[in-house]
């Protein structure tokens, strides 16, 4: 990785066009941020009268853009609501297993020895049950909601990270610089922080933007099964999950949500590459 | 007053049982204020030795023999926060590739202030400052727009100013110099010798200096060891080592240095095979399988002290005698 600044492009409009999925997420961040300023309803709000209405449809001056579920709710505001979980379980999970992971592989790259073997094959154990599986399994056991979602997928999660800090921190810790600074009386933990970490983040950035998107499809994942964060509050997979039942009568419950989950992950995963590709594999 | 002394070192490689010796019985010492050279060949352990006074050798290498006392204090003793403290304040360490030997994403000032906040003699702003007084000390023009800079906006005799600075900005009492010029131009290698050597005296550093290079050596040393095969051959004071080498390696060595008093065209002296990887070491004298004179008694292995009068010695039953 070469930290001399790239040769300065000028920017076109195809260049930031080509940008669309940071600018899509860009979008879905601001969704979430001003949720209660942009949804036209509120997201609870049942309307018994109002049920299975396709888009359009307009009751008592409200009208409902992309149609209501099977309690009268408007699917818009709910979306506009449910991208507030998504994105901050999907954010949280994301820097809270990398937070666990990157900690663990540095300690085991650059500490080696025992440390090394005990942290890296508690990461194989990890590694070698279905994340999915494993997830299911603690929520079954702690019980659903908001915090747990988090703590699951951030237990079932950090080993994908402390696999690439771990090997990232092998490779940097034998270049000169790290012994330099060893030879100047840095403690390990300033080798690690001050030393390493910075020249192993682009990596650890590609693994973060890629389960960025995983971590979105688990929510959603976990929320159809009923395992997520708990109803009335909406959640993509909860809307899925119940979207599914009406899906021959009305489309629209579950389509929307799955729409803007396939998107959301879509954006993510193409960042993902796209940064792979400018900073090296993760 | 010895500053610095290590007394039959061994580094050995490899898990147990199956050990390869790497550096056999290395003695060697240093005084305050002088520069010892070590001398010799690729493979010879002369990294190796310094390495292991810093205690930075790397993994599945071990030191399982010998005494490394710096100012009376010996280090394997040391617990490794001791040891800490002691390395980057009294004991230093600059290295041979001086563009790979600073990390790419720290300014230049902030690398050279290290040492200082790390052993929390200056924090912020002061060790800033003190980074910047020093890189001017090294001759790097414009040192306050420098310090700001990243390692990879200069070039490499820079880089290793840059390096000899962050060493010295502590004042240690010891610098290790693996091979400082090395990977320089020839030009900017005298400079950076004048350098160390200014500096070194300014500060009443002592030098171990660990090069190759028997110019280097004939530039800025006091005393001289010759490693070969894990093991000190020669040691002497640099005037009568380079006047009359004792053992046949050094006189070798000697030899190989170009001359322009000599008529041209005339093939360069090189000696004749390689250094043998330590698995193929040779029983008794580890040169008698390159060494002209090599005779039957050179099967036992010979003392450092089997040649040579006074303070030099020299690990040869046949040693050569007068000039060469």
């Amino acid at each position: 990785m070469s930290a001399a600044a790239p040769a300065r492009r000028s920017f076109r409009a195809a260049d930031l066009l080509s940008w669309w999925p940071a600018w899509l997420l860009f979008a879905l961040v601001l969704c979430a941020l001003f949720a209660p300023w942009l949804a036209p309803m509120d997201p609870d709000r049942q309307n018994l009268l109002a049920r299975l209405k396709a888009p359009g449809f307009e009751a008592r001056g409200a009208v409902y853009h992309l149609g209501s579920d099977e309690l009268g709710r408007d699917v818009l505001s709910r979306l506009i609501y449910g991208a507030r979980i998504s994105l901050s379980v999907a954010v949280l999970s994301v820097l809270l297993s990398g937070v666990v992971g990157v900690t663990v592989g540095m300690a085991a790259g650059y500490l080696r020895g025992w440390t090394e073997t005990v942290l890296m094959r508690l990461v194989d154990i990890f590694l070698s049950i279905p994340a999915i599986l494993l997830a299911i399994i603690t929520v079954a056991v702690l019980g659903p909601g908001f915090v747990n979602v988090i703590l699951v997928l951030a237990l079932t999660r950090w080993p994908r990270y402390a696999r690439v800090a771990y090997g990232q921190t092998l490779a940097i810790a034998e270049r000169p610089f790290v012994r330099l600074s060893r030879a100047m009386g840095a403690s390990p933990a300033r080798v690690i922080a001050v030393h390493i970490l910075p020249n192993i983040v682009g990596p650890l950035l590609v693994v973060a933007t890629l389960e960025f998107g995983l971590m979105v499809l688990f929510e959603a994942g976990l929320s159809f099964l009923g395992l997520g964060v708990q109803p009335p509050t909406a959640s993509w997979g909860s809307m899925l999950s119940t979207g599914r039942n009406y899906l021959a009568t009305a489309w629209w419950i579950a389509t929307f949500p799955g729409l803007a989950l396939f998107l959301l992950v879509l954006s993510a995963n193409m960042i993902g590459d796209r940064l792979s590709d400018r900073i090296g594999k993760g | 007053m010895t500053l610095l002394s290590v007394s039959d070192l061994t580094i050995e490689a490899g898990p147990p049982g199956d050990r390869l010796r790497l550096v056999d019985g290395v003695s060697l010492s240093v005084k305050a204020g002088e520069t010892v050279a070590l001398v010799g060949e690729s493979g010879s352990g002369k990294s190796l030795t310094a390495l292991s006074i810093l205690g930075l050798l790397g993994e599945g290498l071990t030191p399982t023999a010998g005494r490394i006392l710096f100012d009376g204090r010996d280090l394997a003793t040391l617990a490794p926060e001791e040891l800490r403290r002691l390395r980057g304040a009294d004991l230093a360490m600059i290295f041979q590739e001086p563009v790979s030997s600073l990390n790419p994403l720290v300014t230049v000032g902030d690398q050279v202030a290290e040492s200082l906040i790390v052993h929390g003699r200056a924090s912020g702003a002061e060790a800033r400052e003190r980074a910047v007084e020093m890189l001017k000390r090294v001759g790097i023009p414009e040192p306050a727009r420098r310090a700001r800079q990243l390692p990879t906006e200069l070039s490499g005799g820079m880089c290793q100013r840059v390096m000899i600075a962050a060493a010295l900005i502590s004042r240690p009492r010891l610098l290790i110099a693996d091979e400082p010029t090395t990977a320089l131009d020839v030009t900017i290698q005298a400079q950076i010798l004048d350098l160390l050597a200014e500096l070194g005296a300014e500060a009443g550093t002592a030098i171990l200096l660990i090069t190759h290079d028997m110019g280097v050596v004939a530039e800025t040393a006091d005393r001289v060891c010759v490693m070969y095969g894990g093991r000190v051959v020669e040691e002497a004071a640099a005037v009568p080592l380079f006047a009359a080498p004792r053992h046949p390696y050094t006189g070798m060595l000697l030899r190989t240095i170009p001359r322009l008093d000599q008529p041209p065209k005339r093939a360069l002296y090189s000696i004749a095979g390689n250094v043998p990887s330590p698995r193929d070491w040779p029983e008794g004298c580890r040169f008698r399988t390159r060494c002209t004179r090599a005779d039957a008694a050179c099967t036992a292995l010979p003392p450092l002290d089997a040649a040579g009068e006074g303070d030099r010695r020299a690990a040869c039953f046949h040693p050569l005698e007068g000039p060469q």
